[in-house]
């Protein structure tokens, strides 16, 4: 194709889009709307992004119909203009009646506007927030009471809310169900930030930044932030606030995004009129630049789930010219020494757990990166029955652009910033534009969700920001408003009309909350419950009419709703045609019992606290992989510890080896009467310098006594360091000798011992994972035969090249009555050894493309069909690595810039081409060359591999691929093997470890899952939110914390069962986190 | 038209070759040098290059000049087996050859394999060549083609310096549980950086230990300590400046001798730097002011730059060496954890460890070289730093300045005092190591040792 026809198909393309609609929203102008409000924005030499942080924010939108007519109207508030007030007179025909209404405004610069009823009439009242006190902005917070005859007074004063300080946005709530509506004001911080400062300065209370709770005492307003324990420091940078009741006990609680590197805040009310912050223990991470969110329960289990959004490009081009992740260093700085918590640059959608924890899904669920983004609303807005996503998004011009930072704004903007602290128009006009297009993603009943926002919503190139939902022609859908930066505001009219079925209902409830903010509704319909809570303030500053929208698709009748009153009573309606809109009022409500919802699923697993006296840590040691080898995927050094399990002192009870990190010497317990109590065993412990990833108990020499054998991995030590080599130590008569094992200088990270030759003694299979100071490389795996106690190598160039193991088993696979091996790895396949007259032969058993980050392997017989299947863990889908057959993750290996060490470059498939996951500056800090030929950002960004780096020097290096991603199973088919994958909600993390036993003492084995790991790049983020699984068969899985196990947040490595006194217990060993131990309470 | 266009060639052509055929000689003057320089100067900024890593793109392209200055003139000395590694540059074959030409265009040329953004160099050079092959284009062709040949050898010798083997080393790695221990500082919290260049190989001075200087007091927070009542001094002095405001001489020094090639400013979302050139170019600045006050030629120029610069890079080398041997912590984490949680340094902190302090060394090491070329009482105006906004100051000699650089680390709140007073006295003495080591000028009585 010539460049002249892909211009022309791209011209013909941008004339079709700008000419029709979405395929769900239109959008009509507002030439015939009435609707012209622009918040029209000039930047000035004194007063821009450099000015003022937020100076990009834009302003609010609430929908509400303020005169009772039923047709919901709309008030958008602006930076610089005055805010108006459109009267909706149907047939979206909207009147400006901002003068008559009084509703304009007096402050310089307003932000949110939020709806709700503040003096409790039953009239929607506004409040307006506004920043004042820096650049001049003067005013204060509006609040116009709503007259009832389409007029307002003000009366912020009054009511005590005429707050001059720098507000974001508020939000209405009854926290103390008292009846009245306080409410949560959002203020943000204007901290230079030249330094993080400590996490702590969110203690000491500043009037301007610091956020406020204030509490209705009837016709004024307290604030009671201090004592009620909400935070208010000169760090809240707050642009997002959500109410719920998250951990459904009825009493409201808020999730508070913060922006820059203040955590965000989860307040859990403790129904005493006071909040607990807890964000560090119910979230594994957070979103870093926390903007706008929203709350909704999209998957159907009656908990309410968030999204919170950030800043992260999806295109090549603006994502590699953009300041990305921190470096892994200065966010340990943060995490250890300021005590943050782990944030990252994207946007993060948390599944609540049952009120447990919640669990991270963006990357799994598609949703992560929607650049500059502000709004995010979750509706049923083609009712289909599922929670979709709109999200606004752009900014005017991206600050954060590179060349900007580095070169650009040198030249142009130094001196005059140095001199006067001014800037110009003209050095603003160097930053590139992010006028990027707002998303929409639709909900699928898997939980994923599908980027349709090119075709259900136009593509614009809008700067749009604050976005209220409301139903503006009363057909039933959903409609929104979007408040835009220098363009008119934009109305999204939902077309769905009557090709799908809905439920709209209002309530009316009692004064002085007549709209009931605060009712929950659980929807059930042929079994399937949708569940929504009334709070109208969502988004990014603004508020959405006050209605609870169901959609139902093709079913007519819903079987049930039962309404929660904010008063904990509740009523059951039955039996419900669909589209039409309910007003629902307390009739006969009866107490409701919170209890009820929660899981009644008995635990299995029981954490016995003190573990009987098991009191290891594993403590990982400082070193960090990626200061070496800067480029490799992922860490190799925390692998560890290794455990073992088993008699070491020969009195008949097991006791468990748990070997150290660098330098930290391995611990031995052993079991006595009651429980656990470690002694020390001198020969062991002084083999610390080593680290230990794996370990294996066995009587090796036929002694009738224990040894032990131990795997060394750690990736620190390299090139035939003594430290590297694997340890043997042998048991003679209660005393353990260090002796001769073959001689292995790469990272171990499986030892299993078998007797593959049926001789009576064990042999072993050593896997190993890679090869320190230069990942990439093949290291050598080996079967170690045992004479004697003695091992040799036996010689196999097959096993040898197997790849980066991680795990095996050994399994008669073919049913010759000989021990097979099954190996799994790194960057391979799992590989299939047939044992042919005691000589390991890779055998080729399945016909898919199966290289995967695979860690771990057991032997199940998953379908009951009474063969043995493999069950297989791997890294999951909930990471930024993509990979299919078609398009393999991949991972180039050479010495590229010829400096005599090696480099692993990875990249992913993005359309057609790949592009490296690191950026310039990240490639360049190991090839320095490519500053030369990259001058500047944005000649590098959006460019594929093959463009950065010549065909020759990539045709030289070897390239490893991954197809498969996600964990699972390969199913026995006589014989030959077939991969399944596991749902999603097993492909949080990656997988371990597993660990096969009749854990509920029903007769029949389950496999329990563990997994989660940390050793990656800000880039990725953490893999925390795998909270274990039961695997009973392949279509019986438990997943969670339902089980009693508290996986979250930690790495499993290992999962032992060890027997105390015929009991059997459940010992999880972490990697860096303290080992625990469980009953099983099924046991009988 | 077309017959026009033709007319118009054939015109262009014939004052062409009638130009080329009045041949007069190439005059390179010191300007045009001082003009490279300073060209190199200007990309190095925009680049982004760290200090020690400045100091080695002044060095080698300054050698490959002199060693061909130094091939025709007897009054200098070829480097060749004085510095480590290098050997002999080719003879010059061609009798055309204009030497100072020949050192120009090596010059530059080594300077473009040195420097990131090849493009601006490039289109400087070029402009010159078109301007030299206009003049004389034979002389011109004959003192290029040798010049490419110098520079070459040059650049054999410059690979082999490790540069390249080190950007593969591990970075450096943050410890917080050891309090003493370097942590990256605010606002942009970089990695230390170079921590290998004591790897780096040097040019004089036997390695780069060779001027390990005495340990840094004892780290210590007790209050009665010399290591906390040097951290107190270094607040105790912000205090006292920052209270006198915009009138203290104190903080005037300061900010005259930042030199932080990279200067990095937040916003909320909006980052940018200012960005300045580094402790090495300022005094290959004040090189340039006493060759121009002393109205060297050409050669004595090129002699002043090149044993400047090497005297230079050893330091760095030297320095960075003791950094990341004591790698200790900033006055800016101690303060800010002890003492005052919202102190900020008059400059800001570089991403380095503190002991001993670069500037120090390096002004040491520069004012000692400069001294033995211009003499001790050689006073001038030093306008170094006029492009970026700050004003001319005036020094009676060089190691009045290399005393103010040193002593404006400590007011600039990010060394504490040994690491200035120690600093100075190991760039005095590698300085004068090099003197005694480098034997460049024949006729003794054209320095001042």
């Amino acid at each position: 194709m010539n460049k002249y026809s892909i211009g022309l198909i791209a011209f013909v393309i941008l004339i079709a889009c700008d000419s029709s609609d979405g395929g769900l929203f239109k959008n009509p102008s507002p030439e015939d709307t009435g609707l012209e409000f622009v918040n029209s924005l000039n930047e000035k030499e004194d007063l821009n992004i450099l000015d003022y942080l937020y100076f990009y924010n834009g302003g609010g939108v609430a929908i509400g119909d303020i005169n009772g007519d039923e047709l919901p109207d709309i008030y958008l508030s602006g930076n610089q203009v005055k805010n108006k007030l459109y009267l909706n007179k149907g047939n979206l025909q909207f009147e400006d009646i901002t003068e008559k209404a009084g509703v304009a405004g007096n402050s310089t610069w307003n932000t949110g506007a939020v709806m709700g009823d503040v003096n409790g009439d039953g009239w929607l009242d506004i409040y307006v927030c506004a920043v004042v006190g820096i650049n001049g902005f003067n005013g204060y917070n509006e609040l116009f009471i709503n007259n009832g005859d389409t007029t307002f007074s003000e009366r912020s004063a009054e009511f005590g809310l005429d707050f001059d300080t720098y507000s974001s946005s508020a939000a209405f709530l009854d926290y103390d169900l008292d009846g009245d509506l306080d409410l949560y004001l959002l203020n943000h911080a204007v901290h230079t930030q030249e330094s993080f400062g400590k996490a702590d300065l969110r203690f000491k209370r500043n009037f301007q930044t610091g956020d406020k709770l204030l509490r209705n005492e009837g016709g004024s307003f307290k604030d009671v932030s201090e004592e009620a324990g909400i935070y208010g420091g000169v760090n809240g940078y707050g642009l997002g606030v959500a109410v719920s009741d998250f951990n459904q006990d009825g009493f409201p609680d808020l999730y508070i995004g913060n922006d820059f590197h203040e955590d965000d805040y989860y307040y859990l009310n403790n129904g005493d009129g006071t909040f607990k912050e807890c964000l560090k223990e119910y979230f594994g991470h957070t979103t870093r630049f926390s903007m706008g969110n929203d709350v909704s329960d999209i998957n159907h289990d009656g908990w309410p789930d968030i999204i919170s959004l950030d800043m992260l490009p999806e295109d090549e081009k603006a994502l590699k010219s953009s300041e990305g992740d921190d470096d892994i260093q200065t966010q340990k700085l943060r995490v250890d020494l300021f005590n943050y918590h782990y944030q990252f640059t994207r946007n993060m959608l948390y599944l609540n757990a049952g009120g447990r924890h919640f669990t991270e899904t963006a990357l799994q669920s598609g949703v992560a990166a929607t650049d500059w983004s502000w709004s995010a609303l979750f509706a049923d807005y083609d009712q289909d029955g599922e929670q979709d996503i709109f999200v606004a998004n752009g900014i005017p011009k991206r600050p954060n652009d590179l060349d900007y930072i580095k070169f650009i704004s040198n030249e142009q903007i130094q001196k005059k910033i140095n001199n006067t602290r001014l800037v110009d128009q003209q050095a603003l006009d160097m930053m590139p534009s992010g006028a990027v297009n707002n998303y929409y993603f639709s909900g699928s009943p898997e939980g994923g969700f599908i980027n349709n926002s090119g075709s259900y919503i136009k593509r614009d190139t809008l700067i749009s920001g604050a976005t209220a939902i409301g139903d503006l022609d009363n057909d039933g859908d959903l409609d929104m408003v979007t408040n835009n930066i220098n363009s008119p505001v934009s109305l999204y009219i939902n077309k769905t009309d009557d090709s799908a079925n809905y439920l709209k209902l209002k309530f009316d409830y009692r004064l002085p909350n007549k709209i009931g903010v605060g009712t929950k509704v659980f929807s059930y319909h042929n079994g399937t419950l949708q569940y929504k809570e009334l709070y109208t303030v969502r988004g990014f500053q603004a508020s959405s009419q006050p209605m609870v929208h169901f959609g139902y698709g093709k079913v007519s009748k819903v079987d049930s709703l039962r309404i929660v009153w904010p008063d904990k009573t509740s009523q059951l309606l039955t039996d419900i045609q669909v589209n039409q809109t309910l007003t629902i009022s307390p009739d006969q409500p009866q107490p409701f019992n919170y209890e009820s919802i929660r899981s009644t699923g008995d635990r299995i697993f029981n954490k016995i606290e003190g573990a009987l006296g098991i009191d290891f840590t594993h403590t990982e040691d400082n070193y960090i992989d990626f200061n070496r080898q800067k480029l490799i995927p992922y860490k190799i050094s925390d692998r560890g510890p290794g455990t073992a399990v088993g008699d070491l002192n020969g009195d008949g009870k097991e006791d468990i080896y748990f070997g150290g990190s660098r330098s930290k010497p391995s611990q031995v317990y052993f079991q006595i009467s009651n429980g656990f109590e470690r002694r020390p065993v001198e020969e062991i412990s002084a083999d610390s310098i080593k680290e230990v990833v794996v370990a294996a108990i066995g009587d090796f020499d036929g002694n009738s006594e224990n040894d032990l054998i131990v795997g060394i991995g750690g990736g620190d030590f390299f090139d035939g360091m003594n430290q590297q080599l694997n340890s043997y130590f042998l048991q003679k008569q209660g005393r353990f000798v260090q002796s001769n094992i073959p001689e292995s200088f790469h990272n171990t990270a499986v030892i299993k011992p078998f007797d593959f030759d049926n001789d009576g003694d064990l042999d072993v299979f050593v896997g190993n994972q890679s090869i320190s100071n230069d990942f990439g490389n093949v290291p050598t795996s080996f079967l170690m035969e045992n004479r004697s106690g003695e091992f040799y190598v036996v010689d196999n160039n097959q096993l040898n090249k197997a790849g980066m193991v991680t795990d095996a088993v050994w399994e008669d696979f073919n049913r010759d009555g000989k021990p097979d091996l099954v190996v799994v790895g790194e960057w391979m396949a799992p590989k299939f050894f047939k044992n042919e007259k005691g000589k390991l032969k890779e055998v080729s058993l399945f016909d898919q493309e199966l290289n995967g980050l695979w860690q771990s392997i057991e032997v199940f017989d998953i379908d009951n069909d009474g063969d043995k299947d493999f069950i297989v863990g791997n890294w999951g889908n909930n990471s930024k690595f993509t990979a299919s057959e078609k398009q393999p993750l991949r991972m180039y290996y050479s010495d590229f810039d010829d400096n005599g060490s090696t480099e692993t470059i990875v990249a992913l498939a993005r359309g057609k081409k790949y592009y490296p996951i690191e950026g310039l500056d990240g490639l360049a800090g190991q090839m320095v060359d490519l500053k030369k030929q990259f001058t500047q950002y944005k000649d590098f960004a959006g460019k594929s591999i093959e463009e950065i780096f010549d065909r020759k020097m990539l045709a030289k290096a070897k390239l490893w691929e991954v197809h498969e991603l996600r964990s699972g199973y390969l199913i026995n088919q006589n014989g030959y093997f077939e991969f399944k994958p596991f749902s999603n909600d097993l492909q949080l993390a990656p997988i371990t470890d597993f660990l096969v036993f009749d854990f509920d003492s029903d007769g029949f084995d389950e496999v329990l899952a563990g997994g989660n790991y940390f050793g990656v790049k800000p880039y990725h983020g953490r893999f925390d939110s795998f909270a274990g699984a039961l695997i009973k068969n392949k279509d019986d899985i438990v997943t969670g914390g339902e089980l009693g196990l508290d996986f979250i947040q930690k790495s499993v490595r290992h999962l032992n069962i060890i027997s105390m006194n015929g009991r059997p217990c459940l010992l999880v060993t972490f990697n860096n986190d303290k080992a625990q131990l469980y009953e099983l309470t099924k046991h009988k | 038209m077309t017959v026009m266009k033709y007319v118009l060639g054939l015109m262009a052509l014939m004052v062409f070759t009638a130009c080329s055929k009045q041949q007069s000689p190439i005059e390179v003057s010191t300007e045009d040098y001082h003009k490279s320089v300073d060209k190199v100067t200007e990309i190095m900024i925009h680049d982004i290059f760290s200090p020690p890593v400045a100091s080695r793109i002044y060095a080698y392209p300054n050698i490959a000049a002199y060693e061909i200055l130094a091939q025709q003139n007897n009054e200098y000395i070829s480097l060749a087996g004085q510095v480590e590694g290098l050997t002999s540059i080719p003879e010059a074959g061609a009798s055309d050859i204009n030497y100072p030409l020949a050192a120009l265009i090596a010059y530059m040329d080594v300077s473009r394999r040195l420097i990131f953004s090849e493009e601006s160099m490039t289109i400087y050079r070029d402009s010159l060549y078109q301007q030299w092959t206009n003049t004389n284009e034979t002389e011109f062709m004959a003192s290029k083609e040798y010049a490419l040949k110098v520079a070459e050898h040059i650049a054999a010798w410059m690979d082999g310096d490790n540069y390249k083997q080190t950007r593969t080393m591990p970075k450096f790695t943050v410890d917080i549980e050891d309090p003493s221990r370097w942590q990256p500082t605010p606002p942009a919290y970089m990695d230390g950086i170079e921590p290998h260049w004591n790897k780096i190989r040097p040019f004089v001075i036997d390695s780069a230990e060779q001027f390990r200087p005495t340990p840094p007091p004892p780290f210590s927070m007790a209050e009665d300590s010399d290591f906390y009542k040097e951290l107190k001094e270094v607040y105790d002095i912000s205090q006292k400046i920052t209270a006198e405001g915009d009138e203290s001489e104190e903080i005037a020094i300061a900010q005259f001798w930042d030199c932080n090639p990279y200067v990095s400013v937040t916003r909320g979302h909006l980052m940018f730097a200012t960005k300045k050139i580094t402790p090495g170019a300022h005094w290959i600045g004040i090189v340039k002011i006493a060759c121009r006050q002393n109205k060297s030629d050409f050669n004595h120029m090129v002699y002043a730059y090149t044993k400047t610069s090497i005297a230079i890079a050893d330091a760095f080398i030297s320095c960075w060496d003791e950094k990341y041997r004591s790698s200790l912590i900033r006055p800016e984490t101690l303060i800010n954890e002890h003492i005052d949680e919202n102190w900020k340094p008059v400059l800001q902190t570089p991403p380095f460890p503190e002991y001993t302090s670069g500037h120090s060394v390096v002004s040491g090491a520069a004012s000692t070289a400069l001294t033995s070329i211009f003499g001790a009482d050689f006073a001038f105006a030093d306008d170094t730093e006029l492009p970026y906004g700050l004003p001319v100051r005036n020094f009676d000699s060089f190691n009045q300045a290399a005393n103010e650089a040193a002593i404006s680390r400590m007011y600039g709140g990010i060394h504490y005092r040994k690491a200035v007073d120690i600093g100075l006295q190991q760039g005095r003495s590698l300085g004068q190591f090099v003197l005694e080591n480098l034997s460049m000028v024949k006729d003794e009585n054209l320095t001042f040792n």
